[in-house]
Parts: C-alpha cells; sequence; structure tokens
C-alpha cells in the first residue's frame, strides 16, 4: 500500500477532529477520506465505504440542484478544485443512505505543494433556508 | 554502514554536568558507507566534532538536512571541512515553494547572524533540493519524504544493500491520529521506516510531558514505540532530546523505554535513548515485537 503524502495524511488529521462535514480526495480524484461528520450527513461512515473511485463518490449521495436534476461530476466543487487547482462554492441538494435530502453548501480547495498537486478538501454545511444563523 | 551519533539534543545545545553522558549538541549523525563515502544527517553543533574528527584529509561529504530550524543547522557556520579549499560539500534539505534551499540557509549563514556569508565560505559548497524519488550516494540508495512536524520538514531512509537507517528527528506521528489503529498507509513517516535496521527517532517527551506541548511536532515516548513497533523497526534509538532532560531524567526515559517495549513482547535491548558518541554497525539483527 503506498504511502500517503504527508498533506493528505496532516488534512485527514485534521478533518478528524472536526465538527464539519469534510471530504478528501486525493491527486486522481479519488475519494480517501470523509470525517464522522460528513458520514453522518450521508448515513454512512467512511469505514463502511472505503476508498471510492473519481465518477463514483458523486453519485453515492446524488448531487442535484433545486429542480432535482442531477448535477454533472465534473461541476462539484471538490472537482473543479482538484483539477483546476482553484477554490470553489456550490449549494445544491444531497439524499443521506436513509434517503433523506439536506440542502447544502459545500466550498472545496485544492492541496498545493511545491511537488504539484496533492487533491483537494471540501467542507460543507447544511443550507440555513432563511434562517437567521444569529 | 556506520553510525555515529555527533549531537543527540533537540532545540537548543544544553552543555552542562547534568548533560554529560547523553550529550548536550544538537543533532547530527555521520553516516560512512562501505566504500568510505560520508553523510551527516543534520549540521546541529554536533557537526562542529564530526569536522574536528575529520581531520585534515580532503573530504567529500553530503549534508542531509531534515530542516531548517536553527538546532538543525547552527554548527553548519562552524564545521572546520566547510574553511578548507579541497572540502566538496553537497548539502541536501527541502524545497520550499518561498525561496531556495542556499538562500534559506543563507539567511542564517549571514550578518547579523554570522560573521561569514555562504559565498564566502572557501570549500565547494552546492546546494540540493531533495528529489521526491529515491537517488544514490555511493554504494547507497537515499529517500526522502515530508513528516508531520512544523514548517517543511523530510525524514530519511538510507540503505545499502539489506541494511537500513531511517532518520526521523523530529517527528510528531500521532498528532491527531491513533497510531495502533491507522492503516499504515496514513502514518507519517511509515514508508521510509518500514522494517529499519536501526531507526532514529524523535523521542522528545516523557508521556506526562506530551499534553504541555502538543502539536510542538515532536513525540511522546509512548507514540515513537507506537511508531518504531508499527514500522517494525529492528533497533530504536530515541533522539532529539528535550533540552530540559538531565541524564539522570534520561536514564529513567531509557528505563520506562525498554519496560514498554518488553512489555509489548520485544527485546528490551534494542531499545534505547540515544547518547552522543555512541557507534553502531548496521545491521542491529534482532527483531521487534509483533
Amino acid at each position: 500500500m503506498a504511502q500517503k503524502p504527508i498533506e493528505l495524511i496532516l488534512a485527514r488529521n485534521l478533518m478528524s477532529a472536526l465538527s464539519t462535514p469534510a471530504f478528501l480526495v486525493d491527486e486522481g480524484g479519488i475519494l480517501v477520506f470523509y470525517n464522522e461528520p460528513a458520514g453522518a450527513l450521508l448515513g454512512k461512515r467512511f469505514e463502511e465505504v472505503g476508498k471510492v473511485g473519481p465518477g463514483e463518490w458523486g453519485a453515492m449521495f446524488g448531487p442535484f440542484d433545486e429542480n432535482g436534476a442531477p448535477i454533472p461530476y465534473d461541476d462539484l466543487p471538490l472537482v473543479v478544485s482538484v483539477r483546476r487547482g482553484r477554490p470553489a462554492h456550490a449549494k445544491f441538494r444531497i439524499r443521506s443512505a436513509e434517503g433523506a435530502e439536506h440542502e447544502i453548501e459545500a466550498s472545496a480547495f485544492p492541496i498545493l505543494t511545491p511537488h504539484g498537486s496533492r487533491g483537494a478538501i471540501a467542507v460543507f454545511w447544511p443550507t440555513l433556508n432563511g434562517e437567521d444563523p444569529e | 554502514m556506520r553510525v555515529k551519533l555527533w549531537g543527540t539534543r533537540g532545540s537548543v545545545p544544553s552543555p552542562g554536568p547534568e548533560t554529560i553522558r547523553y550529550g548536550g549538541n544538537t543533532s547530527c549523525v555521520q553516516v560512512t558507507l562501505s566504500d568510505g563515502s560520508l553523510l551527516a544527517l543534520d549540521a546541529g553543533t554536533g557537526i562542529r566534532s564530526l569536522g574536528l574528527a575529520l581531520g585534515d584529509e580532503p573530504t567529500r561529504l553530503h549534508i542531509l538536512l531534515t530542516h531548517l530550524h536553527l538546532d538543525h543547522i547552527q554548527g553548519l557556520v562552524f564545521f572546520a571541512p566547510a574553511f578548507k579549499p579541497q572540502t566538496e560539500i553537497v548539502i541536501w534539505g527541502p524545497a520550499s515553494p518561498e525561496a531556495s534551499l542556499r538562500d534559506r540557509i543563507a539567511r542564517y549563514i549571514s550578518a547579523p547572524l554570522s560573521p561569514v556569508e555562504v559565498r564566502e565560505l572557501p570549500c565547494d559548497v552546492s546546494f540540493r533540493h531533495c528529489p521526491e524519488t529515491e537517488w544514490e550516494i555511493g554504494p547507497a540508495r537515499i529517500r526522502a519524504a515530508s513528516v508531520a512536524h512544523r514548517g517543511p520538514t523530510l525524514g530519511y531512509r538510507v540503505s545499502e544493500g539489506d541494511r537500513s537507517l531511517a532518520y526521523i528527528p523530529d517527528h510528531e506521528p500521532a498528532l491527531g491520529a491513533d497510531l495502533e489503529g491507522l492503516d499504515e498507509d496514513w502514518i507519517s513517516g511509515f514508508d521510509l521506516a518500514r522494517d529499519a535496521s536501526l531507526l532514529i527517532h524523535d523521542g522528545q517527551y516523557a508521556d506526562e510531558e506530551y499534553p504541555d506541548h502538543m502539536g510542538w511536532g515532536h513525540s511522546a515516548l509512548s507514540h515513537s514505540l507506537a511508531f518504531a513497533r508499527r514500522v517494525g523497526a529492528r533497533r530504536t534509538l530515541l533522539f532529539h532530546h528535550d533540552p530540559m532532560h538531565s541524564d539522570d531524567f534520561l536514564d529513567e526515559l531509557d528505563r520506562r523505554a525498554r519496560d514498554h517495549w518488553k512489555a509489548a513482547g520485544g527485546d528490551p535491548h534494542t531499545v534505547e535513548v540515544a547518547a552522543e558518541r555512541s557507534e553502531y554497525d548496521l545491521p542491529a539483527g534482532v527483531t521487534a515485537p509483533a
């Protein structure tokens, strides 16, 4: 098993300590980790799912827009980030393993190093739906 | 491959009557390969003594820096061979997007911190960023990889035949991580240290000291030993001693380490607290606990 780059190891360690749902993909777009808060939102812990290839993990939670139309994998913030090396943000809906729907906002940013891209992180929050955050 | 420890202390030199046996010089390890090629792992104040030991012979030397904290480079301007025109020194270190290795080291070897500038060194000195892939020095294969510490920091693996030395002096692999439960590919430094004949690893803190130093980039004793056990190191030296640790304290740490290792099923003679001027021939030929 190839050693993960230190940047991904440190990112995972940080994500493990957060209450904010977060996803981590490697430079090839493979989903290599998501944390417990993300698992709670998706209805499945990462340990139950394991590594998921590019193009597959998006379908796990069926991202779709407010009209119910699927959002293309290529347009997801995490994919934009890992491919273009740029931050990206979007609002969309997901469906958990139990069938519950959540509207979320996701922000992704690339993990860039002197040796090139290592992947990207996305953090996401349930949308407030007009509620006052204060 | 022969290994000699010229500096085992971390953070800041700590000479004095209370550190005579384990030493007060900061990180420097001499590695002599089978063809006589010389490596110095880090250039803390211990490298001054190495320079004196090398004498007047023309020298070609590779200095492999893990990172540029002062305790790992402070000895450079006191390394006698650097002031001899017949010496050739290649300095390897981590890349940074911010500046070249030479420019970053020159911040220390320049006024007002130093009376000499890099360009004034009489020796033939060159600077190279460590590649991501393995490379060769003499008969040895060298591998460098980033590890968990504060700032860009490398660990090294030096292999010759079936013998291997892993050198990870500044390392906090347990920060936010469960070393016992994680898959090996998610453990910082794992590939560098896997099945190493000799592992020289950060052992800066006793377990009871660690909570006050979490995130400082160093390990507690139990973390160091958990790492050594997971990677299957055949012999482990606990290194980078806290400057506050006296010889008596390190004796106690050594006893705890051996007891811990024995309780885990290992040979207590294969774990020890590193002492300045100690020498080791590789391989050690012993087995780590399962």
